[in-house]
């Protein structure tokens, strides 16, 4: 059926519109990552979010913090037990901005382990590990222990008195554990006693092994959440999966699941 | 909904157009890099190199020009403005179908072998990385018998706080603390308490419940290495870290710690005391000369060696 | 009648609808919140780098609010050095000074702390119900409570944890200026405070109480006098105590000095 109604004139596109499209779809067709991030910002959430729920990425701001301020470390640092010390006096008082690079790194760290029990605590009080979020929440309960041993490595670098025997004490305590914990305990010393390998199987670690580890299980822990989506809070009037009167006429599941109905009183 | 077409510029009936085959280019490299070999071994051949080059680039030149001049206009055909693509159109690979599986039956068997050959790559990679990560943290430990001074540093009753490196060739990271009591003589031989002061709950140093002399502290140099003598006095031992103590033979009185203190074997070298090995106790009876050490294989602390937790013990890691 | 799986995904799908027809892109709506917040955690970061840094000096004695920038390089052979760990494993630090009895260490190492972890992991196969509102979810705000409030304190308990070994001269000064001690009392004050009585004792608020010790601030004040004393830390046993260590060794001089001391400790 013809329309009788001419179309709107387009004007045609700007040469600024064309630079910045043109790379864009060259990069789209050979790829399909432009759809995919555009994908990711603007795809919808509930519209009645709550500041509490920026913990999850205020939490990845300070992995990245640690990210950045540890591989700029790396750069002086020397993880020898007969220079470590010595490597780690001179960032911190003698590099250009060593003791900001340092600090950020030394404080971040307690800011990533702050706020990762924090944002734990606001998906407990959400209850947002239930269905379909179950394995979300299962990736992020590993991210903790694996977040305090990046904690824990990381204590021993700077190889002064506070490193060295809260790490004796932290080996011991794992141990303790029965049949397994002597093993453990050895190959994590490198030998019987802490000796000149435990400081590089440190490093190894906290450098290479775990946030390895890290990324990965972040890498799925916010896949998980762009595809099973952001919750609603639970005590919102307007909260996104609640069920409404309409549901309950038509005979859909049991009512008041979520909030009680229009009618009033829990059904 | 955005999308079009990917754009073809030839239109769709359009054969591509290529130039005919030709193996002119090879010569024309080929004299090219005798040219670039020329520059470093002599002036004749970079001659030589230019000649081919511009012989074999002559030859091509000809043969692009007269495709050209054979070869129609190619027709542009207009898109659709260049939107953007949808992922997936004309980006997607082809999937193998239900009925194409059926018609590859050998494929079982390519699947094994692909899966078994991959498994033995596996392995040979891993297999080798662990253990260098796991092993040498299980062999290679050495006793070093370690000097710490002659048996008249060390006077009748008195305590000495000795520290020594228990490995000299790694250095200070090796440096061990020990209570050092020479118990006079049994049976002819010098009797000695020797304590190490690694906690036997989780290993934090050990403290002596009692008055320390840094001022008299003597340090000389043997064998190669740094060894300390500290007078003290102590009436215990105690650990600053979660509250345990320790009487003056190393058994355990209060607090978490799961056994005695360690001590080290010793032997008398001429007049010189020297350590041997480390062991970890059970309880220590008596005291002085006349102590009855049970004695057990070094384990770490926090593990326990009698009563009914020794059974969640029941491996030793070999060292 | 739905089955429970009916149920959640009925529920699942009804959400990813309202979110469909209600709900807001995420760039800008929640990125504006996620960028503040990330804001706010950098800002933050480098404030806490700042004021450490410039609060302490070169030398590890130089301490300020935030600590030290490094202690002394590690000994391995220290007799001195009271370990701490980091300040978010002070709950299991303390943990473990719970624990006193060898039979119970391990359950204090990793019996505790294993248990909690299979706890947290296996949370969403414990806790089936649809229910999200956390008001309606007594077991949920039960729990969460309890495990904040435990964290809490055991953090602040580890945090404020004395050790008995106070080996620094800060501590007599104080003592002396704050006891209007006489200056025989000295000697005394300083062999109390290295020989691990303090692990056991407490005196004007330093050291730890422990296995009933009594604190020592005002002992002088029952009139036992001096010989008293001498005697007791000698050799406890003879006077019933089994507990204490048996002081004898350190010498009727250093035993006087200690008699003095304690004697002298009659100000509150």
């Amino acid at each position: 059926m013809a329309s009788t109604t001419t179309p709107p004139r387009r004007k045609p596109p700007s040469r600024a519109s064309v630079a910045v499209n043109y790379p864009l779809d060259w990069l789209e067709e050979r790829s399909g990552l432009v759809g995919g991030t555009k994908y990711f910002l603007f795809r919808k959430v509930p519209g009645d979010i709550n500041w509490m729920q920026t913990l999850g990425s205020a939490t990845l701001t300070a992995f990245l913090i640690q990210l950045l301020t540890g591989v700029i470390l790396a750069m002086y640092y020397k993880p020898d037990p007969n220079s470590a010390y010595a490597s780690i006096v001179h960032i911190t008082n003698d590099v250009t901005l060593g003791w900001l690079v340092r600090g950020m790194h030394k404080w971040g760290a307690s800011m990533f382990i702050i706020l990762m029990f924090l944002h734990m605590g606001r998906v407990f009080l959400f209850g947002a590990y239930k269905y379909p979020r179950e394995l979300n929440w299962i990736v992020g309960a590993l991210l903790i222990p694996i977040g305090l041993f990046e904690g824990f490595t990381g204590y021993l670098l700077p190889w002064d008195q506070t490193a060295y025997w809260a790490t004796v004490v932290g080996i011991n305590i794992n141990g303790t554990a029965p049949f397994l914990g002597p093993f453990i305990a050895q190959f994590l010393q490198g030998g019987a006693e802490i000796g000149p390998d435990t400081l590089s199987r440190f490093y190894s670690l906290h450098m290479l092994l775990l946030p390895g580890a890290i990324i990965g299980l972040i890498v799925l822990h916010l896949y998980l959440v762009v595809r099973l989506g952001v919750s609603s809070p639970p005590w919102s009037k307007d909260a996104a999966g609640m069920e409404r009167p309409d549901d309950v006429q038509r005979g859909n599941g049991r009512a008041g699941l979520t909030r009680p109905t229009r009618r009033g009183g829990d059904v | 909904m955005e999308g079009s077409r990917p754009v073809d510029p030839h239109g769709p009936e359009h054969r591509p157009h290529v130039p005919s085959p030709s193996l002119w280019p090879v010569g024309f490299a080929i004299g090219v890099a005798i040219l670039l070999t020329g520059l470093i071994v002599g002036w004749w051949i970079v001659l030589l190199g230019a000649i081919i080059a511009v012989l074999f680039g002559f030859l091509w030149i000809r043969d692009i020009g007269a495709d050209a001049r054979a070869a129609p206009e190619p027709e542009l055909v207009q898109g659709a403005g260049g939107g953007p693509v949808v992922p997936g159109e004309g980006a997607a690979m082809p999937v193998m179908s239900d009925e194409e599986i059926e018609r590859f039956p050998r494929s079982k068997f390519l699947e094994a072998s692909t899966l078994g050959v991959g498994a033995i790559i596996g392995g040979l990679v891993t297999v080798p990385a662990l253990g260098f990560a796991v092993l040498p943290a299980f062999t290679g430990a050495e006793d070093h018998n370690i000097d710490v001074g002659g048996v008249g540093d060390f006077p009748e009753g008195d305590w000495r706080i000795v520290t020594f490196l228990q490995n000299p060739d790694e250095g200070e990271v090796s440096r061990r603390t020990t209570f050092i009591r020479y118990n006079g003589e049994l049976e002819g031989q010098p009797s000695f308490t020797i304590i190490a002061n690694n906690c036997a709950h989780l290993g934090c140093p050990v403290q002596p419940s009692g008055p320390v002399a840094d001022e008299e502290k003597k340090e000389e140099r043997i064998n190669g290495q740094v060894i300390t003598r500290i007078p003290a006095q102590p009436a215990a031992f105690a650990c600053p870290c979660h509250g345990g103590a320790y009487d003056l033979e190393g058994n355990r009185t209060a607090g978490p710690p799961v056994r005695a203190l360690d001590r080290f074997a010793f032997a008398i070298d001429g007049d010189r005391l020297v350590l041997t090995s480390r062991y970890s106790v059970g309880t220590v009876e008596g005291e002085g000369k006349d102590a009855v050490i049970t004695k057990y294989g070094q384990v770490p602390p926090g593990v326990h060696v009698d009563g009914p937790e020794q059974f969640l013990y029941p491996i030793e890691p070999p060292k | 009648m739905a089955t429970g799986v009916d149920r959640r995904r009925a529920e699942f799908k009804r959400y990813k609808e309202d979110v469909q027809s209600r709900g807001k892109p995420f760039f800008p709506f929640a990125m504006w919140h996620d960028t503040v917040m990330s804001l706010v955690v950098v800002v933050i970061t480098i404030a806490l780098a700042a004021i450490w840094y410039f609060d302490s000096g070169e030398d590890p004695e130089d301490v300020g609010i935030l600590g030290p920038r490094y202690t002394a390089e590690a000994d391995p052979g220290t007799t001195s050095f009271v370990p701490r760990p980091d300040w978010f494993f002070f709950f299991l630090f303390y943990l473990l000074r719970i624990f006193k009895w060898p039979e119970s260490v391990i359950l204090g190492t990793v019996g505790i702390p294993t248990l909690c972890l299979i706890l947290l992991l296996a949370l969403p196969f414990l806790d089936v119900r649809a229910e999200r509102r956390i008001i309606r979810r007594p077991v949920a705000l039960v729990a969460g409570v309890l495990v904040i409030i435990s964290m809490g304190v055991l953090t602040y308990k580890g945090a404020t944890a004395e050790e008995g070994i106070s080996t620094s001269g800060d501590v007599v000064e104080q003592w002396m200026t704050e006891g209007n001690l006489p200056p025989e009392a000295r000697k005394g004050a300083e062999l109390v405070a290295e020989s691990g009585c303090l692990n056991c004792h407490t005196y004007r608020g330093v050291g730890s109480p422990n296995l009933g010790a009594p604190d020592l601030t005002e002992i002088g004040a029952q009139d036992q006098g001096k010989d008293y004393f001498h005697r007791y830390v000698a050799n406890p046993r003879d006077f019933g105590n089994n507990v204490m260590p048996v002081y004898q060794s350190l010498g009727d001089e250093n035993l006087d000095a200690i008699a003095a001391f304690l004697d002298a400790s009659r100000n509150p």
